[in-house]
């Protein structure tokens, strides 16, 4: 998984505060349930400030499917949500399990 | 957003990406709120997705594809396609300067006239256009080698190799025009590719050589900033 596209973030990006990983940001959307696109963009700005493009969004989809880490489900009108897979929980999982271990020495390093 | 613009934005796409998202994502498009950044979003992925496309079932690239083969004889890519596609290029614009020889100044001696000289209104654009896409040759195939080279990754110095050679054909590129050559009078179109003879020539081959590197460069550097941003944020 990379981080390789570019998202459209919120007002406060000059801060630097924001996480923009778009695959790892779908996952983590995925992991408490099925959300079609807007969904999505709208968990996951609430989730970390990050306001993911459109084309960002569909790149990530697109990847995370090859993978097999998403799968869509049956079309609810013009909708189409997706949902994380098994695998697609256990990438999440050991993603942020790194991600915990980073932040918490990248802390530690700055308290001392 | 506009179903006519998200319908545009969509096509932007590969149709093999298209053929599985382009409904669902049009459809999406046109709920979502965006704006111009939205829309340069599009534009940008769609450009990301010609280069590094997505590959599933039918969206895996053939192995023995053109671009493929590129991987595996980057010489043949970078080394003879610039000089194959250059000489096509180069063909065209000697026969779009004969025909528009042959047509707006039938009595001349030469197709090389001056702006505000015998040529006016239709002529002009005609010659216009042509020296416009013979300058823009060499420029068109340096970006359509690093188009490859950006999709297929292949090692830096073949992409080197490859727009420096383009820039050093379209820079000592020269087309030629006789009158008296041929039998009949029909006119007499051939080229060169030499440096020149004088010492201001060459310096202006040089330069020529630097200008056409430069723009073809350019979007490339681009490109790999904004990547590097992207994975910086």
């Amino acid at each position: 998984m990379r981080s390789t596209r570019n998202v459209a973030c919120g007002k406060d990006d000059a801060d630097m505060g924001h996480y923009s990983d778009p695959p790892l940001l779908v996952l983590a959307s995925l992991a408490n349930g099925p959300k079609h696109g807007h969904a999505m963009i709208e968990d996951i700005l609430r989730m970390c400030g990050t306001r993911l493009g459109p084309g960002t969004l569909y790149g990530a989809i697109a990847r995370l499917e090859q993978q097999g880490w998403i799968e869509p489900l049956r079309p609810e009108e013009r909708r189409h949500p997706y949902r994380i897979t098994a695998d697609g929980l256990r990438v999440l999982r050991a993603k942020l399990t790194t991600l915990q271990q980073f932040t918490k020495a990248g802390l530690k390093r700055l308290e001392a | 957003m506009n179903p006519m613009l998200a319908h545009l934005l969509m096509r932007l796409y590969p149709r093999l990406w298209r053929e599985r998202y382009g409904a669902e994502f049009e459809a999406f498009l046109q709920t979502n709120h965006g704006g111009l950044r939205a829309s340069v979003n599009v534009v940008w992925s769609a450009l990301y997705e010609h280069i590094f496309p997505t590959r599933r079932g039918t969206m895996e690239q053939d192995s023995h594809s053109f671009l493929s083969r590129s991987v595996r004889a980057p010489w043949a890519m970078f080394g003879v396609a610039p000089i194959i596609l250059l000489s096509i290029a180069y063909f065209v614009a000697c026969l779009y300067l004969w025909s528009g020889w042959r047509i707006f100044l039938p009595g001349a001696d030469t197709p090389f006239v001056r702006i505000g000289g015998p040529i006016f209104g239709l002529a002009n654009i005609y010659f216009q256009a042509g020296k416009f896409y013979y300058f823009g040759a060499p420029i068109l195939v340096g970006w359509a080698i690093e188009l490859i080279a950006a999709r297929q990754r292949v090692k830096f110095v073949w992409l080197t190799i490859g727009l420096v050679l383009t820039a050093w054909l379209g820079s000592t590129a020269h087309i030629h025009a006789s009158r008296t050559a041929v039998h009949r009078g029909l006119g007499h179109i051939s080229m060169g590719f030499t440096l020149g003879s004088s010492i201001q020539s060459v310096y202006e081959s040089i330069f020529h050589a630097l200008t056409i590197l430069s723009l073809t460069v350019l979007p490339y550097l681009i490109f790999r900033l904004q990547r590097a941003r992207s994975i910086c944020t």
